[in-house]
């Protein structure tokens, strides 16, 4: 992303900073002159800060924009403001990135934060940083729409009434005090800390209020195989070496989707790129629903979640006999199981289960089986026993081990809380940026929460549980705080504000050592800036043994928004009594519940993003929506049909669902998405889908319930897809993909020994014209489909950088969804075990582009440099364009969808700051599709020009190309012989989608290649 | 005139002679007072009623329009791959009702078909109505209709001219001039018959005063002179000339929206000469329904004769024919082109989901007209008003097809979509009509809708061989 940095990997604005002038670079990155003050009154602009005045600015230039016919009397009223002086590090019309962290309730991401004139616009990963540079999913993108988000929480509440903070703070430090007074227990409940500051500030707020206790609780996290980990080996628990596993077995896991381990899509890619001389890795799957990862997968076992422990067993049993030894509490533990036995009661091909033991047998150490975040610590123990004696700990990564800075609270912990909490023994609870109200459910964390006499909620949005405490706090956005974060064993990331605090929010920190102080009007945005500051500096500053003082020390932190320091670790053997609890239970019979993260609101954290609502589910392609996907069979047993209700019991708690048929389902499984149905979360999220979480049962560890009744309700839901799968049964519809030379494939071993086996022959193109020859730059793509896992990270860049409006559910069912990146996903074979196919699809900037000769008043033409361009302000809409487009890439705006969408939420004056001032907003009546990031291309071109060199390909890199965790998108100039692209475009397995139709697109794929041992 | 009646009246036809084109031998006074008659007569309830119902569905278009240009064209069910729909479906349809017109007064002309005097001015009128229709649609059709000029090469500052590759641009022109030479050629005969009202709207009330006005301007100053005459015959023939090629270029023109692009199910070469016999048949058809009613209503069964009708009807049943021939063509290129794509399109129109839009497009435009074999029924007034209405049917389908289908399934399976009409949509094709019938209403209360003095000229009277009876 970051135009400068490969040009200039430490980049300065004056000769004071290139020299290391302190003063100028504390003046750079927001410090607290003396005098300076952050609370924002007009009347005092003098003493103004930076940052605060930029925010300003900022904000008052966008709402002058947005309503010109004001614009003079808003000038008369003094309401727009220019810069009386020139702030140091802004020039008009020039980004500033700043590397910051980003933080989900369960995990966290070092990130390069785009600014115009002060204004955060985009979260682009930081390519630096020794984990994150390629682990920025779509989740932690959208959060710079949390920064605008018109719903947040602007002032503090009490009881749904605004409060200054004085008084809140005053009268919690009372609680507070009364409390620890009278030994009642203060709770704090706390997502996922990955803050050594924010534990150490924790920490000082128990010594004052010694009956704290803290209580880390996050659902989308890696809790339980944590847990697991200290069971089986102890020590923290270490990243795996994705990259050097030959083979991979997924039990229930979506690591290539919603779990997304840092680095695994990244790590995994690396061994499916037929550029290098590395071998293929091969992708054992073994789930009951299909996920992003099912479809990568080589080989893909259908297996009902709670078949997973006897699996295992079996599985362990059968690498036994093909002489891998086993712990020895596990060998007696497995005799009972054999996989001929499993094969014939699940239905499962002997063949790829003789495969999947001799692959893992004989991969020497470089093969691993990986239970998904779900699944039990049982399952998780047992697996680590097998990983163990098959070699994998040369897989794991001890010196980038997880670390916690508050351990996960166990269930058991959380369910005394609640106990508590019922009883009254709980006199003040803090809720962290936490939504236990709804993720608790099935505990009557609700009820029990109205029994806590005093309640606080620090939280960015009003939420469920903010809505239910006594005190909503409202909390700095990532984008206003300061912080750090240890994600990693040894890897210090830093976060610091890229924009003052646009509402009355604070950070809870901060609130918390003044509270800690007894004294509300100890609170400043500076307190835990120093406290953060002075904990870096006896701490991590120490550990670096650095030449330079803590200054440059902190600033250079600051710059690359890291610090790495060695980590020593290593993998501990595995503790044979960890197994003595492990279950042989054998897998029922009856419908079993399956419940997953949503890959669009996870744990229901981003259900009031509409971004992330409307990215299509990468299996499914619903938006806006969960349902119960079962598979065609299962539906045909239950009498159902996709959009029919289906009420689904567990454990005597039901919810009523809509139905989606999806192929590649194992029978009787039920898979529901938790994170929806939230009846808190602004105008966009609330009420958005089922709320599963009342049959969420945190005590019994994993997520699967074995014996639901499921049947058929009355009434139907509409589930809106932006992709409907064809009929498997019609003959004419199937395999379209491979017959119209869509997706090229075949087989990985194949491929080795005639490279070009998978690109089809294809008649050869006749030109009645001369081609077209480019000279200079001619831009152009390529998708490496084998890396490719459908994670919609590019989809989400591309809404971001081209302020692609959101439409709504009503308008997606239309077909007018906005997005002009799309992953395409087809299915052959049978519905049972189908095989998938995913593409990544958008405008293909043809030479030969049938929209362009179509078009009646040349509003979309052709570049020099083999752009397809659009003149917005040139076109009619006639949308003739779009008929003609064989790939179907065009959007058309049938409304201002800004205006059109939750009530104008995006023509309000906030919402419409997160807009890129780099591209045009589009209006109603016109055409729209992929640039190709044109104004990349042109930021680039003016940079040639103004330092008088020649632009080169490499000068630009795409939004999508940015964030894609597996590199599997590269762009530049295919006219340069040196280019990525050239070079992929000359390889064997490289094609272009409907070839014959002679369009020439500028965007060509790498072929499929799937390793199994069978031709495809 | 024996002949004439004796080849209508007793059933079996004299093929030897050729039939009179005016029964009952008027004279040319009761020609003129039979045509003048709805003008000159106060509006009748009958009148009034039916132009109450049509401006109502009239205003319902209006609304439609109001409300797509205000909200914009995402009150259509259109979206993407299904960029065109009903505004385009409607618009093909009401260009096609239109060829009728011109095929009559021009080619007919040119072929000296004196059967063609009865009817032509009413057909060259509903010519213009239709293109008003019709012109509506793809000028509000655009996301931002504000801007049409945009497609018009004009020289601007920005030096930007239109994309004279794009079968857009060369319907502007085609549409565009086929109403105006339409216009022309429709106006330029009714001077003499403005001049026949001017001169027999004697009366002093205002009203009088006002028409009279109003003819004398549209008269031109006709006074039925030899020299008028010559003028007029001369200027008749040119722009018979002009029109005849326009009725094979702009639906040849509008089929290239279609055909030019590379959209499987469009792209076909076979589109203008299909087009242009769909155009034909739907146009006649048109005809039919509205004159059956018309020479009823105004007591001209002896002006616009059954044998006029039964013309008519052969017309209908010979481009149904090549319209069902083009139909099995489609399928048979499809197979023979050995082109996987375009085999796809053609099963998936007659079997796909919307095989039913395909049937009913079969039913109606192929086998309804099969009927027309038969004398007893081409000759049967309520049968061939409903076989035209269902032909009418048939060819809305036609294009809803051919349309619709097509870009609901293209290349990449996984762009696939559907398409739902809204209320919008439905306002805006019914109240089309309302528009049509509106105008066509005033059409026929204020001006002649049998051209006067050419009919004249094919009466018996007008025959040099004619003798004036037994009192003569």
């Amino acid at each position: 992303m970051n135009l400068h940095q490969k040009a200039k990997p430490v980049y300065w604005q004056s000769l004071d900073e290139l020299n290391n002038d302190l003063s100028a670079l504390e003046a750079k990155h927001h410090e607290f002159k003396a005098g300076v003050t952050d609370e924002f009154d007009i009347n005092e602009m003098s003493g103004i800060s930076r940052r605060r005045f930029l925010a300003a600015m900022g904000a008052s230039a966008a709402f002058a924009l947005a309503s010109c016919k004001n614009y003079v009397g808003k000038r008369k009223n003094g309401e727009i403001y220019t810069y009386n002086e020139h702030p140091v590090d802004v020039v008009i019309g020039r980004p500033n990135y700043y590397a910051s962290t980003i933080r989900s309730r369960g995990g966290v991401r070092s990130a390069l934060i785009k600014a115009r004139e002060g204004r955060p616009v985009h979260i682009t990963p930081n390519k630096a940083h020794p984990t994150d540079a390629f682990s920025l999913n779509s989740h932690y993108q959208a959060q710079i729409m949390g920064l605008y988000d018109p719903a947040r929480l602007q002032t503090p509440q009490k009881s749904g009434s605004d409060t200054p903070w004085a008084t809140a703070d005053g009268e919690i430090i009372q609680a507070l005090q009364a409390a620890a007074s009278q030994n009642q227990q203060i709770a704090v409940m706390a997502p996922a800390v990955y803050s050594p500051t924010t534990a150490k500030a924790l920490g000082d707020f128990k010594k004052q209020y010694p009956t704290t206790q803290i209580y880390a609780h996050a659902l989308h996290a890696e809790a339980t195989r944590i847990r697991a980990w200290e069971k089986s080996h102890g020590g923290n628990l270490p990243t795996i070496h994705w990259d050097k596993a030959d083979v991979i077995l997924a039990l229930e896991s979506d690591f290539l989707g919603v779990e997304a381990p840092v680095g695994a899509e990244y790590g995994f890619a690396s061994r499916r790129d037929v550029m290098t001389d590395k071998t293929f890795n091969r992708l054992y799957v073994a789930e009951g629903n299909l996920t992003a990862t099912g479809m990568k997968s080589d080989y893909r076992l259908r297996v009902r979640p709670d078949a997973q422990m006897e699996f295992v067993m079996a599985l362990a049993n059968a690498l036994q006999t093909q002489g891998v030894s086993l712990p020895a509490g596990l060998a007696g533990k497995v005799s009972g199981f054999t996989l001929e036995a499993f094969a014939q009661q699940h239905g499962l091909s002997t063949m790829v289960l003789n495969h999947l033991v001799s692959d893992l047998a004989r991969a020497n150490g470089k093969s691993l089986i990986y239970a998904g975040q779900r699944a039990s610590e049982s399952l998780h123990i047992l697996v680590n026993a097998i990983n163990d004696a098959l070699g994998a700990n040369a897989l794991y990564n001890a010196e980038l081990a997880h670390v916690q800075q508050v351990p996960f609270a166990t269930p058991q912990e959380v369910n005394g809380l609640i106990q508590d909490m019922a009883s009254g023994k709980v006199a003040v609870l803090v809720h962290w940026n936490t939504n236990p109200v709804y993720e608790l459910a099935s505990l009557k964390y609700g009820d029990a929460l109205a029994k806590v006499p005093v309640s606080v909620s620090f939280t960015t949005e009003l939420n469920e549980t903010a809505k239910a405490s006594t005190y909503a706090l409202p909390m700095h956005h990532d984008l206003e705080s300061w912080g750090d974060a240890v994600s990693h064993a040894g890897v210090y990331t830093l976060q610091q504000p890229v924009i003052a605090p646009l509402h009355k929010s604070r950070q809870p920190e901060g609130v918390m050592l003044a509270w800690a102080q007894g004294d509300s009007a100890q609170y400043s945005e500076k307190l835990y800036y120093n406290y953060l500051k002075k904990a870096w500096q006896e701490g991590i500053y120490r550990q670096t043994n650095a030449l330079v003082d803590f200054n440059g020390f902190w600033q250079s932190a600051l710059h690359n928004g890291f610090v790495k320091v060695k980590a020593a670790g290593s993998v501990n053997p595995f503790k044979g009594n960890a197994l003595s609890a492990i279950q042989a239970d054998k897998s029922g019979s009856e419908y079993v519940l399956s419940l997953h993260y949503a890959y669009a609101t996870l744990d229901g954290e981003f259900a009031s993003s509409g971004w992330l609502q409307e990215i299509p589910h990468p299996v499914s392609k619903v938006v806006w929506d969960n349902y119960a996907a079962m598979s065609l069979g299962t539906a045909k047993a239950l009498g159902v049909k996709t959009d029919d209700l289906v009420t689904v019991e567990v454990n005597g708690q039901s919810v009523t669902l809509p139905v989606l048929q999806q192929p590649g389902m194992a029978e009787k499984v039920i898979a529901v998405e938790i994170g929806y149905g939230r009846t808190v979360a602004g105008d966009i999220g609330s009420n958005v889908g089922v709320d599963v979480m009342p049959l969420l049962q945190l005590s019994s560890h994993d997520m699967w319930f074995a014996q639901a009744n499921v049947a058929k309700a009355s009434g139907s839901h509409h589930l809106v897809t932006t992709q409907n799968h064809h009929a498997f049964d019609v003959e004419i519809e199937q395999d379209l993909h491979y017959k119209r030379g869509i997706i090229h494939e075949a087989n990985y071993l194949e491929y080795l020994q005639n490279p070009k086996v998978a690109t089809m022959p294809t008649h050869p193109s006749v030109n009645i014209t001369k081609v077209h020859e480019y000279e200079g730059i001619k831009w152009g793509m390529t998708i490496d489909a084998n890396k490719c896992t459908g994670c919609n990270a590019c989809v989400m860049a591309c809404n971001i950088e081209n302020n692609i409006p959101v439409v709504g559910p009503d308008q997606v069912d239309r077909g007018r969804e906005m997005h002009w990146m799309r992953i395409d996903r087809y299915y052959s074979g049978t519905p049972e075990e189908p095989k998938v196919t995913q593409q990544v699809m958008l405008c293909q900037h043809c030479d030969n582009a049938p929209c362009e000769v179509v078009c009646p008043v040349n509003a979309t033409n052709h570049s020099p440099d083999g752009l397809n361009q659009m003149a917005y302000n040139r076109c009619v809409g006639t949308r003739y364009c779009s008929n003609n487009c064989p790939y179907k890439v065009r959007r058309f705006n049938f409304f201002d969808y800004r205006d059109r969408f939750a009530a104008g939420r995006y023509h309000k004056e906030l919402a419409q700051l997160v807009h890129n001032p780099e591209v045009t907003v589009r209006s109603r009546g016109v055409m729209e599709k992929c640039t190709f990031c044109v104004q990349r291309i042109m930021w680039a071109r003016q940079e040639a020009i103004r330092e008088k060199r020649n632009l080169k390909g490499t000068d630009v890199t795409v939004a999508c190309q940015d964030v894609c965790p597996s590199q599997a998108i590269s762009f530049g100039d295919s006219n340069d012989p040196n280019s990525d692209i050239a070079k992929q475009r000359k390889h064997a397995t490289n094609y272009r989608v409907l070839q014959e139709l002679n369009a020439r697109p500028a965007v060509t794929y790498v072929a499929t290649l799937r390793n199994t041992h069978e031709k495809v | 005139m024996q002949v004439a009646d004796k080849s209508t009246l007793d059933g079996i036809p004299d093929y030897s002679v050729e039939p009179s084109v005016v029964l009952k031998s008027p004279s040319f006074h009761d020609i003129t007072e039979t045509i003048v008659k709805p003008i000159e007569s106060p509006p009748s309830m009958k009148w009034l009623i039916a132009l109450a119902i049509s401006m109502a569905l009239f205003s319902v278009e209006i609304i439609g329009w109001g409300v797509s240009f205000y909200y914009g064209t995402g009150m259509w069910g259109n979206n993407i791959p299904v960029a065109w729909a009903f505004p385009i479906v409607n618009f093909v349809f009401w260009v096609g009702i239109g060829h009728a017109g011109t095929l009559i007064s021009a080619i007919l002309f040119l072929f000296r078909q004196k059967w063609r005097n009865g009817i032509a001015r009413f057909a060259e009128a509903m010519t213009i109505f239709a293109v008003m229709c019709a012109g509506l649609f793809p000028l509000f059709h655009t996301g931002r209709p504000w801007l049409p000029l945009y497609l018009m090469p004009y020289p601007n500052k920005h030096a930007v001219w239109v994309n004279f590759l794009s079968p857009l641009v060369w319907d502007v022109f085609a549409v565009s001039t086929y109403f105006t030479v339409s216009l022309f050629f429709w106006y330029t005969g009714l001077v003499p018959d403005f001049a026949t009202l001017r001169d027999r709207t004697l009366g002093k009330d205002l009203i009088s005063k006002v028409k009279k006005t109003a003819y004398s301007v549209l008269s031109l100053g006709w006074r039925f002179s030899n020299r008028h005459w010559r003028h007029y015959e001369r200027v008749y023939l040119i722009l018979a000339g002009l029109s005849t090629p326009l009725v094979l270029s702009v639906h040849t023109i509008v089929s290239f929206d279609f055909a030019v692009s590379g959209l499987p199910g469009w792209h076909t070469t076979i589109f203008p000469p299909y087009f242009v016999a769909g155009a034909i048949f739907s146009g006649f058809a048109m005809v039919v329904t509205v004159l059956v009613f018309i020479r009823y209503i105004f007591d001209m069964q002896h002006i616009i004769t059954l044998d006029t009708l039964e013309k008519m009807n052969k017309i209908i049943l010979l481009t149904g024919t090549l319209v069902g021939y083009a139909y099995g063509m489609e399928f048979f290129i499809a197979w023979y082109s050995g082109n996987l794509v375009e085999q796809f399109v053609f099963i998936n129109r007659a079997f796909g989901p919307y095989a039913w839009a395909y049937w009913i497009m079969i039913s109606c435009n192929v086998i309804s007209p099969q009927m027309f074999w038969f004398r007893k029924l081409r000759r049967s007034v309520p049968i061939m008003f409903v076989a035209s209405i269902f032909v009418n049917i048939g060819m809305w389908f036609e294009r809803y097809v051919i349309t619709v289908t097509s870009l609901t399934r293209d290349f990449l399976p996984s762009s696939w979509g559907w398409y739902n009409p809204t209320f919008t949509d439905f306002s805006l094709l019914f109240g089309s009509f309302g528009m049509f019938f509106t105008l066509t209403l005033l059409f026929v209360k204020f001006m002649p809708l049998v051209a006067i003095a050419e009919l004249k000229s094919v009466t018996d009277q007008a025959k040099p061989t004619h003798h004036h009876g037994g009192d003569h």
